[in-house]
């Protein structure tokens, strides 16, 4: 509730209002495609969620649901203990 | 009954003809216990995204079971105890669809 007492105040500024709408979350991939199971030997789809690095991307890089970015996240770490994706890559 | 994927990495040395054979025999557990063997699919040599025991690649196998608990455990415990097989890992694929 404190919140949409904050929009209301900025926006009667009327001066740059686009700014501070909170940002409109995209639907999640997996939501979209109905897809119950993320398989961990689907490498080529994993390597979307995975930084150069390694790491896991964030749910605000992905976009992900709450459930689909936990299902993401435990795929990629069975990837990992499988050696099929690595824990961490230094680049330099 | 359940439905079981159980992925099996081996030692790189092993001869490629060798891996079904071995595999076989050690499905047998499953199918005593009457389970079944719904597909065998070996990728073969396949490279390591990291070094395990000072190796670079494995081969990999996964295996489709219709299979009860009990017969999956005793299947990755013998797994587990032979020298040529590096790593298993058995996942329930339906797991959670199933709820």
């Amino acid at each position: 509730m404190p919140r949409k007492q904050v929009q209301q105040s900025r926006t009667g500024k009327s001066s740059a209002p686009k700014n501070l709408k909170p940002m409109k979350m995209k639907a999640c991939p997996f939501c979209k495609k109905e897809i119950a199971y993320i398989d961990y030997k689907d490498i080529n789809l994993l390597r979307k969620y995975i930084s150069d690095r390694g790491k896991i991307r964030a749910r605000r890089v992905t976009g992900n649901c709450t459930r689909h970015q936990r299902d993401v996240a435990s795929a990629v770490k069975n990837a990992r203990e499988m050696a099929l994706l690595p824990y961490t890559t230094s680049t330099r | 009954m359940r439905r079981y994927e159980v992925m099996v990495i081996l030692d790189p040395e092993l001869e490629e003809k060798t891996v079904s054979p071995s595999l076989e025999a050690f499905l047998n557990v499953i199918r005593q216990d009457g389970g079944k063997v719904d597909k065998v699919d070996i990728w073969g040599r396949r490279r390591f995204a990291f070094e395990i025991n000072k190796k670079q690649e494995g081969i990999y196998a996964v295996l489709d079971l219709t299979s009860s608990a009990t017969a999956v455990a005793e299947l990755d415990r013998q797994l587990n105890l032979n020298e040529s097989v590096m790593r298993t890992k058995v996942v329930r694929p339906e797991a959670r669809s199933a709820k």
